[in-house]
């Protein structure tokens, strides 16, 4: 249990030990996800951030190497200590999600891989989804712990931490100084809250949705439903899951930047050839990814439910009735 | 949480352009070979017949191709490179001159099944530029220290015209072999051209050898693939003896990017080579 | 009443019309969206699905953004040589603005679109709503006759709300509400067209060229490069954006500030003479960049040196697609 009143001071000496902390800070337009320099703007009055914290792990844009005189320069790898706070259940899910493509796998990512080592996250439960959420629905709770290290709960004038891994436990030991023994009482009044919010949040009914999949590659569905789709690439740019990228030269050096499986040149060949040459075929490989291949790939549906791509897209594209469409 | 990578994937190995050949009439095929700047690179850079790279030009950018070499080609690599006037780094690749020096990354993908080819008859088919990897194969299989591990060795190699076929030396040391069965067709001939004419799938049906205890490697235009599936299975090949090699527009080489998938199988991770059996199991049809 | 509904029914009944009388094959128009109100694009192709339309504040995209993809090309498509559809779309003044230019732009063929031009009473803008409800989101809402929105909030309060207190500020500052060039109308209530005489340019063009950078620098340093800017605007329609081209590649695809920036003044002056301040940018931007001062100072100096206004007339061409021997041109030196 930690006092919000002592937040700061909290904060302070985990910043104190090295390390960057990157926290729900009050803006202009909202609360959104900053480096914390001072300790006395933090505001847990916020649904969830607007951009996904995917990019503290796997940035917009990132140098791999410079090459000059002939030789590579490489650029060295992340190392800094960091904290994520107050990212939500749904998001921090995702990351487990991005570790199974990035380092769990035959081919280690470096640069995923040392940041995601040098970074606790402390995520906080929600307790008031939106009409764009539905965690629920695909595996996900307002109070989850999968892809954190420490999950927080806001009791209103504390926070109530819960370890969710080895390395949560073991940082929250170095500032128990900081905590109290919980109220139980105030801990079952947030269990209580946020259980009910799990049931506001809104259900979509995406049973066996793999399964189902597999028969609709070549459904006309997609011509009809992509029709509307403007490939305007935010819905992947705000997908907390999303993660393709491509590598491109740039004068002397090679940067990694995020690329969209919505853009017509993502698959277009030096050959002129494109074998995602309309929406619909882009469309149909933004859902099947999520909904079908990285089920066979990993066993896994690789949406959170956060909503972004719901309330992001200029012309309301709902990945929500979507699935339900094409499952039907 | 997980153990250290070893090796940055992402940063290539310097190579030396050691030659050039122009390959074709049309001149758009370069062959460049590369020797490693680095002997500890050389060492590590282990690959097997199938197996593509990525070739980096600095300033260009990356893009996948086929190793060409044998993995008994000691101390060099060889690619074969078609340049397209849209393609960046293909155009900046025909530019350079030898001595100059790129960037290799890999090897990338899996490899055709040589160990599974081993006592049996092996055909093999390749169309077009795409005979790359075929090459190296027949190279490995032909070497001294291999032969005698397969039985009967055929290929069938087809390509648009006379100026158009690949590694032309070597299939005339091919042809002079008593140990390989060779036959090489174009779509047209011209004035000097006294071979076969006429399409590929034409020519299995013609020439193949029996689907005994043999397998098969088809590499080719997609319309070709398209044609020589059905007599290939027809001379009762069974699907999982029928291989060939797929290819996509990568970034990565390594399963991550996103962009070369079919399906859920990924070109670059899971491929290129792949079995007819195991492509016909793919949602959607390459 | 002069409700939103009513103009709603009347939309219905002159789309339905439409298909009747075999005047159209399509009417691209609104419908209800998923989210608590909002209205999106919804492609009719026949007169019972035209219950689906709605009309309202909410229906806020430049539905012209749709239209020259039924005159090209489809890449799979089997064969060409079929006609293109007879395209109606419902349209707002900026919205027929896009479309004249598009046929002007020989993007599209007059004679194939049908404007249902429509009395615009404005748009709304939900981050302004939003502010009028302190903390919460909107978790339900309705426009009632009036231009009055209800708005259920996250916290369960009912609100009312003007709707002209939420209008989106290109909506207050637009001079040309009216659908000039309609072909069906539908009559409502309108906002007044405004003429402001550009105020907030002037005001900004009153400042030191440091602080003008500065900002434009803010602004452009938030920008994720997604181009859905470029997406939703109905001016681009190129099949290949300078800012994707390869060869050559005219700017690096990184963050490097100087490359989005080269990015965005590209876009801003590509829209010279062209833009109708629609906003359809504004609302696609997802991290809130203000790309309307930029383009809409275009749109003033076009207007102020040419005496052109993108969009009325069909007949007038832009001045960037014409020459006149008396044109301005003391821009060129002599001696």
């Amino acid at each position: 249990m930690l006092k919000k009143a002592d937040i700061n001071k909290f904060i302070a000496a985990v910043m104190n030990n090295g390390y960057k902390v990157f926290g729900p800070v009050k803006q202009e337009d909202g609360v959104s996800l900053s480096e914390l320099k001072t300790t006395d703007d933090i505001s847990f009055d916020y649904f969830n951030f607007i951009l996904p914290p995917k990019r503290h792990f796997f940035p917009w844009s990132e140098l791999l190497y410079k090459y000059k005189d002939k030789t590579i320069h490489e650029a060295p790898l992340p190392e800094d200590k960091t904290i994520l706070l107050g990212i939500r259940p749904c998001d921090a899910r995702s990351f487990s999600f991005l570790d199974n493509v990035f380092i769990d796998d035959k081919a280690v990512d470096p640069y995923y891989q040392n940041r995601r080592d040098n970074t606790i996250v402390i995520s906080l439960a929600c307790n008031q989804p939106l009409p764009s959420c539905f965690c629920t629905s695909v595996g996900g709770t307002p109070a989850g712990k999968e892809g954190t290290d420490i999950l927080a709960y806001d009791t209103g004038d504390s926070l109530f931490f819960e370890e969710c891994s080895e390395r949560g436990s073991s940082f929250l030991k170095l500032y128990s100084k900081f905590f109290s023994t919980p109220d139980q009482a105030d801990v079952q009044a947030v269990k209580d809250f946020i259980a009910k919010a799990e049931k506001q949040v809104l259900s979509v009914n995406i049973k066996n949705a793999a399964e189902k999949l597999k028969e609709k590659f070549y459904d006309s569905v997609w011509d009809k439903l992509s029709f509307r789709c403007l490939s305007c690439g935010v819905c992947t740019f705000f997908c907390p899951t999303c993660y393709c990228f491509g590598l491109y030269d740039e004068r002397d050096r090679r940067i990694r930047v995020h690329d969209a499986c919505m853009y017509k040149g993502f698959t277009l060949e030096a050959s002129g050839h494109n074998p995602r040459p309309t929406q619909s075929e882009r469309m149909r490989q933004r859902i099947m990814h999520k909904f079908l291949y990285t089920v066979e790939n990993f066993g896994k549906i690789f949406c959170v439910g956060c909503g972004r791509c719901v309330t992001a897209c200029p012309v309301n594209m709902d990945i929500r009735e979507n699935i339900v469409e094409v499952i039907g | 949480m997980s153990t250290k990578p070893l090796e940055n994937p992402y940063i290539p190995k310097p190579v030396t352009i050691e030659k050039i050949t122009i390959e074709n009439e049309a001149k758009d095929l370069k062959s460049f070979r590369l020797r490693f700047v680095n002997k500890e690179d050389e060492k590590a850079f282990t690959y097997k017949c199938g197996q593509f790279a990525m070739i980096s030009v600095a300033g260009a950018g990356e893009c996948p191709i086929g190793i060409a070499s044998s993995p008994l080609d000691e101390g060099i690599l060889e690619f074969t490179i078609k340049r397209y006037p849209t393609g960046v780094v293909t155009t900046a690749l025909h530019n350079l001159e030898e001595g100059d020096i790129i960037g290799v990354r890999g090897p990338c993908g899996n490899s055709y099944p040589m160990a599974g080819m081993e006592n049996k008859n092996v055909v093999i088919v390749g169309g077009g530029f795409a005979f790359t990897t075929l090459r190296s194969t027949i190279r490995y299989m032909l070497h001294e220290k291999n032969r005698s591990k397969f039985k009967n060795i055929t290929i069938i190699y087809g390509a648009r015209s006379p100026g158009e076929l690949l590694y032309k030396q070597e299939l005339e040391e091919w042809e002079k072999r008593n140990d390989v069965e060779i036959f090489i067709t174009v779509d047209k001939g011209d004035e000097n051209w006294k071979g076969r004419e006429g399409f590929v799938p034409a020519v299995v049906k013609q020439v193949a050898p029996g689907s005994e205890n043999a397998i098969i490697l088809i590499c080719g235009p997609p319309i070709m693939l398209k044609f020589t599936w059905p007599p290939v299975l027809e001379l009762g090949f069974t699907p999982d003896n029928i291989i060939t090699s797929l290819e996509r527009r990568m970034s990565c080489g390594i399963g991550k990017c996103g962009r070369c998938n079919i399906g859920a199988m990924y070109v670059c991770k899971h491929g290129p080579v792949l079995s007819y059996e195991q492509i016909q199991e793919l949602s959607e049809r390459p | 009443m002069g409700g939103t509904e009513s103009i709603e029914n009347k939309l219905k009944d002159a789309v339905k019309d439409l298909f009747l009388k075999k005047k159209v094959d399509i009417v691209i128009g609104f419908e209800k969206g998923s989210l608590p109100l909002t209205s999106r694009p919804c492609f009719i192709r026949s007169s019972d699905m035209a219950e689906r339309l709605v009309w309202n504040a909410s229906c806020t995209n430049n539905l012209a953004v749709y239209l020259p993809r039924f005159f090209q090309k489809v890449p799979r498509a089997k064969k060409s040589g079929t006609p293109p559809p007879v395209v109606g779309i419902v349209a707002k003044g900026c919205d027929a603005r896009s479309v004249v230019g598009l046929i002007k732009e020989k993007q599209i063929l007059k004679e194939n679109v049908v404007i249902i031009g429509m009395s615009c009473q404005g748009v709304i803008d939900r981050r302004k709503i939003e502010s009028f409800i302190d903390g919460s989101f909107i978790a339900g809402g309705r426009q009632e006759p009036g231009g009055i929105l209800e708005i259920t909030t996250g916290v369960g309060d009912k609100k009312k709300i003007k709707v002209s207190d939420v209008l989106a500020e290109s909506c207050i500052e637009c001079q040309y509400p009216h659908v000039e060039n309609a072909d069906v109308r539908i009559d409502g209530e309108s906002i007044t067209a405004s003429d402001d005489g550009y105020k907030a340019i002037k005001a900004f063009e009153e400042k030191s060229p440091e602080e003008r950078w500065q900002y434009f620098t803010d602004e452009i340093s938030r920008c994720i490069r997604c181009y859905a800017c470029r997406q939703a605007c109905p001016n681009c329609y190129c099949k290949v954006c300078f800012a994707e081209q390869t060869l050559p590649r005219w700017i690096g695809p990184g963050d490097e500030l100087s490359d989005v920036m080269i990015y965005h003044i590209g876009r801003i002056f590509h829209q010279a003479g062209r833009c109708v301040e629609c906003n359809a940018c504004v609302r696609a931007c997802p991290v809130g960049i203000d790309l309307r001062l930029f383009t809409r100072k275009l749109c003033m100096d076009v207007k102020e040196l040419f005496g052109y206004i993108p969009g009325l007339s069909i007949e007038e061409l832009p001045p960037l697609l014409r020459f006149e021997l008396n044109d301005n041109n003391d821009f060129i030196t002599t001696g």
